[in-house]
């Protein structure tokens, strides 16, 4: 290849490549190298685009709650075949969790950026295995004729379903926020400040406004349904994402200089 | 004259970090683990000898895990120590691998024959007690050596060799004392939490330990061939014997 032909002109002749240490955007005569140089490729296996795996991850939650709901035969005992229940919280919790996954998916499709380019496809099945999982396992109780409804009736529903739908708007919020951020380039760095809309002000105490509402969402969602799995749930989504948002917090304060000192990585104050 | 491209500079630095952590425990690490190993040793080689002198009073091989009863839960459970090792890293396993093995060993000795009195007389525990307690001998001692610096190429050979007949030993004794658990566990419906209840959840002990068992189809195979792969490369070049390990 020429000196001035870009590493990306050099992966499109070379199928699968390694881009880990080399960026698109380098330019072969820039790198420190003499007049030949020796690059080494790995190749990752099979891979899928960034859209497709949240498409795959997302459908699948999506589609079988709803199941569930509609209690299709052979889930739960024979009587009980697509009738529905008698209580609110149920349908309640049915439309929540299905906005939830279809605002991701509207996201996915419409607002997120991504960076790197693909996952590699035993990542994909492990994580749709899990999202789909516990889904099912989730929706198999709200809906299960013999749910109890929470202990403290709809004071508990309408305090629940409020949280879960304001964490809702704020997750979406901070997703909007954080696309602009990327608007101008590829690889401008901004540091994510809190805007005009409340639910960003959140910035001030976190790195990662937007795990903190998905929390939130979810903790919103357990005390509606009253139901253990969907604790369970919130629960391991929140280790993870606590993982996440400090490695994030982290590249954040090597990163920028000035980053502001109040802010911690998830939870205001505490984590 | 060719330069590597900057791609493999870190690599470089990632061997750096290995070779670093290849260096192993410090002096007051090592000491703990030479005292832990030889603890564990000493105890599966009480139960070894346990179960030799009750068979030799009793003259038959049934019910000899009440002999051993204690000794067994106590030095099965000390190896949950081995986790927060791991953990530490003054041991270089993985945590997860290590967690996976020790829990699945706990969860046989207490959740299995500790909580259904019924399969404690059957022959099947005797399978995988005595399993247990030969590779468990074995692996302690070898890591004992190890860590001394003063490894036999015995106990090397009887590790990585022994295990061909012990795992599928240890495995088929664990597979039938689930099995003989089941009916018991379905009629007393032990462990398990039905509907309706006020956190919306069920749990039925008697299906999770079917699915334990069926668990045993993926898994066995992929420990077992893994060790296979470990022997040759252990024991094909008897000439390293550095640590390997």
């Amino acid at each position: 290849v020429e000196p001035y032909s870009t590493i990306a002109d050099i992966k499109s002749l070379v199928h699968k490549s390694s881009a880990k240490a080399l960026r698109d955007g380098d330019v072969l005569q820039n790198l420190p190298v003499g007049t030949s140089a020796t690059m080494y490729f790995r190749d990752l296996g099979p891979q899928l685009g960034w859209t497709m795996v949240f498409l795959a991850e997302y459908m699948g939650p999506l589609f079988t709650y709803l199941m569930f709901y509609l209690r299709l035969p052979y889930i739960y005992p024979h009587p009980h075949a697509f009738t529905s229940s008698p209580l609110t919280v149920v349908t309640l919790a049915c439309a929540c969790h299905t906005c939830h996954y279809v605002k991701r998916l509207v996201e996915t499709i419409f607002v997120h950026r991504f960076s790197h380019g693909t996952m590699p496809l035993r990542t994909i099945l492990r994580n749709c295995v899990y999202y789909w999982g516990f889904s099912a396992w989730l929706a198999y109780y709200i809906n299960h004729p013999l749910y109890s409804p929470p202990s403290y009736g709809d004071l508990q529903v309408n305090y629940a379903f409020a949280l879960f739908v304001l964490c809702e708007v704020g997750n979406f919020s901070i997703h909007l926020t954080l696309n602009s951020l990327r608007g101008e380039g590829t690889k401008c760095r901004k540091i994510p400040s809190p805007t005009k809309n409340p639910f960003t002000w959140l910035f001030f105490f976190v790195s990662c406004p937007n795990y903190t509402y998905e929390v939130g969402a979810w903790l919103g969602f357990s005390i509606m349904t009253q139901c253990l799995p969907v604790a369970v749930y919130t629960v391991l989504g929140f280790i993870q994402m606590s993982i996440w948002a400090r490695g994030k917090h982290r590249a954040y304060t090597r990163e920028f200089k000035a980053y502001p000192g109040l802010r911690m990585a998830i939870i205001p104050l505490v984590l | 004259m060719s330069s590597p491209a900057t791609g493999t500079s870190k690599s470089i630095q990632d061997d750096a970090a290995a070779a670093k952590k290849r260096k192993g425990p410090g002096a007051l690490a090592t000491a703990y683990l030479v005292i832990y190993n030889v603890v564990m040793t000493a105890g599966w080689l009480v139960i070894a000898v346990g179960l030799v002198r009750a068979y030799l009073a009793r003259g038959s091989y049934h019910g000899l895990y009440y002999s051993i009863e204690k000794p067994l839960k106590f030095f099965q459970t000390g190896a949950l120590l081995e986790i927060l090792h791991c953990a530490a890293g003054i041991v270089p396993s993985s945590v997860v691998l290590t967690g996976f093995q020790v829990m699945s060993r706990v969860f046989l000795t207490w959740a299995v024959t500790h909580s259904v009195r019924e399969v404690q007389s059957e022959d099947s525990v005797l399978l995988f007690v005595s399993a247990w307690t030969i590779t468990e001998i074995i692996r302690y001692s070898y890591y004992t050596f190890s860590l001394l610096n003063h490894l036999p190429y015995l106990i090397k050979w009887a590790r990585y060799t022994l295990f061909i007949v012990l795992y599928p030993m240890g495995v088929s004794g664990e597979l039938l004392t689930i099995y003989a658990a089941l009916p018991y566990v379905q009629k007393t419906g032990l462990y398990s939490v039905t509907l309706p209840n006020k956190y919306n959840f069920s749990f039925d002990y008697y299906t999770f330990l079917i699915l334990a068992m069926v668990s045993y189809i993926p898994l066995f195979p992929q420990l077992y061939f893994h060790m296979l792969r470990q022997r040759k490369k252990v024991l094909g070049h008897a000439e390293d014997t550095t640590k390997l390990e």
